[in-house]
């Protein structure tokens, strides 16, 4: 066995920081991503504009940039908006952005921008006559949308959420470096006193191999799932 | 011996894939200036056969001898294989083929595609190669085509894109693998026209073809297939006019 | 021209942040950046093409050993390997006494290792999808004309290869500009190194990271614009002609 000189049980904690960290990301970029596809779908022009900035702005500069614009920007931008509640209203609160969160909002952010292009791709392939018949049973506008559209467009959307989710899952090793406790964080630092790099980041690279092998698996049976009545699974593209 | 060399021979060649035998042993001689028709219904070999000539397939058995020299195989554990791959590849450059799908190289223009082989393969200065294939472009009807692109052309033009390409070679026989088949019916007759030429001209050739008619008119030999044996063989009028057997009949006949 | 000189320089008298000081930090921080982009980026492709050709061989002792190189690089993070490399050098013990020192002190050829293998992983895989999908009919009428199997490899199957490969590629361009950012975090002044410094020397996290924000997005854009005119000029034939 090998002995992590007494960081077993640290990188083990840090080993669930990273999982719910990148599966709580997961969630924010899926919801952003849906409501960035249908601002790019949408007919408003402003809207449309709206989400065009987003992605560009967002696939345009560094993750580890924006990160940390939004963690170091972000608490000083609360601080300055509690100075100007406290001078206008007397109303006197302290809010610490926790670096937990501070990941959360950042990734979800960054790969909301990505599964929005993902979405906006998948809404475009379903056929508009597979809606019309909906609507021609009778369904309403939300029925029609969560029998008929969701389920279509799952289908074309589940290989690039795969892709944005193996992307994800390795992004949040940068939040690391603004000061979060993850895996990688813990393995630098028990690095930098011991001087065993190997040691230690050899099997949080494991771990990273290994949740991504295991999604990479269920990834294939759920698309699988959604592509019944459309003869072969489509090929996983990564 | 004093003779002039047989451009092409195939002996007795024999072909399985797996446990099925799609060649039962054809023979075949090609001598200056032939131009031979193998016909037959889809699975009859043709095409296989065809392919067996310039080892794009692999014959299991049987000989073939391009220009007098023939081809050394040795064995291997599940049949055999040619023992010298340089003399496969010197030998393949004096056969030319024309495909049913073209199969132009798409990343080069056409003047690119036809010199891509004499200045790589056959080491002739560019600047000949150059030359040599505007003429053939000329003559094919597509000189001003040169620097288009193989999906900016229609097929039938980029079939003949094709034979210019073949005829650059300068080789001892072409190979034609259903030229026509992948066609629209309207651009058919400008391909004809093309190999209608090259067989007047004394070209070798070997075709696999559907165009009956066009057998009939160009083909020294007409060979019939009929699940990998030869059936009937023969000039156009025996074989086309006078058929033997039910089968050939039957292929014959008008389809309606 | 001189009203637009002298907003400008109104506009920076008016601030303490950006002085020629700092303006030089970002400015050696670019030249950092596009150095070890433009170095790894290139040393990739050099690894690429040949692992790309192993990948598809035959023999599995040589397509699995590649197989496996480019799923752990592609499948753990690039921050680890980064540490993999430069940590591994900097306490390998007595490093500091040999020659290599020299080189290695500078945490920028650690880097430059750890980036190379990255991006060669992927490109490995970019371009291997590539030669999967040369035409079958192409290589055949390749071999029907007598050519080897290098000359087929090198005029026919690479050719077309990396003229598809070219979108995908210039994704990895811009991917690994992006990824580079890394490099901050292990001493190297890059782009992301300088904006840091400046953030925690005037502790303004605004100006500092939304003005290196913006010389990545125009890096980005000029990224894309490149590869946008490359695959007019290379992807012609795939287009209808006119168009």
């Amino acid at each position: 066995m090998i002995d992590l000189q007494g960081y077993g049980p640290r990188l083990l904690e840090g080993a669930m920081v990273t999982l719910e960290l990148a599966l709580l990301s997961l969630v924010l970029a899926v919801v952003l991503g849906l409501l960035t596809a249908s601002a790019k779908l949408s007919r408003n022009r402003a809207i449309h504009a709206i989400g065009t900035l987003y992605t560009t702005l967002i696939r345009g500069v560094p993750d580890l940039v924006l990160m940390m614009l939004l963690f170091y920007g972000g608490q000083i931008g609360i601080n300055m908006l509690t100075d100007q509640l406290y001078d206008a209203f007397d109303i006197d609160i302290f809010i610490n952005v926790d670096a937990f969160i501070a990941g959360v909002i950042t990734i979800g952010l960054i790969f909301g921008a990505y599964m929005g292009e993902t979405f906006r791709g998948a809404f475009q392939s379903v056929e508009e006559g597979q809606m019309e018949a909906a609507r021609a049973y009778g369904m309403s506008p939300w029925l029609a949308f969560r029998r008929v559209r969701f389920p279509l467009m799952m289908r074309h959307a589940l290989p690039g959420i795969g892709n944005n989710w193996m992307v994800l899952l390795k992004t949040t090793a940068l939040v690391s470096i603004i000061g979060l406790t993850d895996m990688v964080r813990v393995a630098a630092e028990a690095t930098k006193a011991t001087h065993e790099p190997f040691l230690f980041m050899l099997p949080v690279a494991g771990i990273y191999l290994l949740i991504a092998s295991l999604s990479e698996w269920g990834f294939a049976k759920l698309s699988k799932r959604y592509s019944t009545g459309f003869g072969e699974a489509s090929e996983w593209t990564n | 011996m004093a003779t002039t060399p047989i451009p092409l021979e195939a002996r007795d060649i024999k072909k399985r894939f797996g446990s099925h035998e799609v060649l039962k042993g054809l023979s075949l001689e090609a001598h200056k200036g032939d131009v031979i028709t193998l016909i037959g219904a889809s699975g009859s070999g043709k095409s296989t056969f065809l392919r067996c000539m310039n080892l794009l397939e692999q014959p299991d058995e049987g000989e073939l001898i391009v220009h007098n020299e023939p081809i050394h195989f040795r064995p291997t554990k599940h049949g055999r294989e040619p023992a010298d791959w340089k003399q496969v590849e010197r030998l393949r450059a004096k056969l030319s083929m024309v495909f049913q799908n073209f199969n132009l190289w798409s990343h080069m223009t056409l003047l690119e595609n036809v010199i891509e082989a004499p200045v790589h393969v056959l080491k002739k200065p560019r600047k000949q190669a150059i030359d040599e294939a505007r003429a053939l472009l000329d003559r094919v009807g597509l000189l001003e085509r040169a620097d288009y692109y193989p999906t900016q052309m229609s097929g039938g033009q980029q079939q003949r894109g094709a034979i210019a390409r073949a005829l650059a070679m300068d080789p001892e026989v072409m190979l034609f693998d259903e030229p026509t088949s992948a066609l629209d019916p309207e651009l058919v007759g400008d391909v004809l026209k093309v190999m209608r030429g090259l067989a007047d001209e004394g070209r070798t050739m070997i075709l696999v073809t559907h165009e009956i008619a066009f057998a009939r008119d160009v083909s020294s030999q007409v060979i019939y297939l009929h699940q990998g044996v030869i059936e009937e063989s023969g000039t156009p009028a025996e074989v086309l006019d006078n058929p033997r057997s039910e089968r050939l009949r039957q292929f014959l006949a008008p389809k309606h | 021209m001189d009203q637009l000189n002298a907003w400008f320089t109104q506009l920076l008298a008016g601030n303490a942040i950006f002085t020629a000081n700092t303006l030089g930090f970002y400015w050696n921080g670019l030249v950092t950046t596009v150095q070890l982009v433009f170095l790894c980026l290139l040393l990739g492709i050099v690894l690429a093409v040949p692992l790309a050709i192993g990948r598809g061989s035959k023999r599995p002792w040589i397509k699995w050993p590649i197989y496996a190189y480019t799923y752990v690089f592609r499948g753990t993070p690039l921050l680890i390997q980064l540490y993999l490399v430069y940590y591994g050098v900097v306490f390998f013990n007595g490093i500091q006494d040999t020659i290599f020192w020299e080189v290695f002190k500078d945490a920028f050829y650690p880097a430059l290792i750890a980036f190379t293998l990255n991006t060669a992983a992927y490109t490995t895989e970019i371009f291997r999808g590539a030669i999967k999908n040369t035409a079958k009919g192409e290589i055949e009428a390749a071999r029907a004309y007598g050519m080897s199997k290098g000359l087929m490899m090198r005029r026919i199957i690479l050719p077309s290869a990396f003229r598809r490969a070219l979108p995908a590629y210039g994704n990895e361009v811009i991917f690994m500009l992006h990824a580079s950012a890394v490099a901050s975090v292990v001493t190297i002044m890059d782009l992301t190194g300088a904006a840091y410094y400046v953030y925690a020397r005037f502790y303004a996290p605004f100006p500092a990271f939304i003005f290196v924000a913006l010389i990545y997005l125009c890096l980005t854009f000029s990224i894309m614009f490149v590869f946008r005119q490359m695959e007019k000029r290379l992807l012609a034939h795939l287009r209808p002609r006119g168009a």
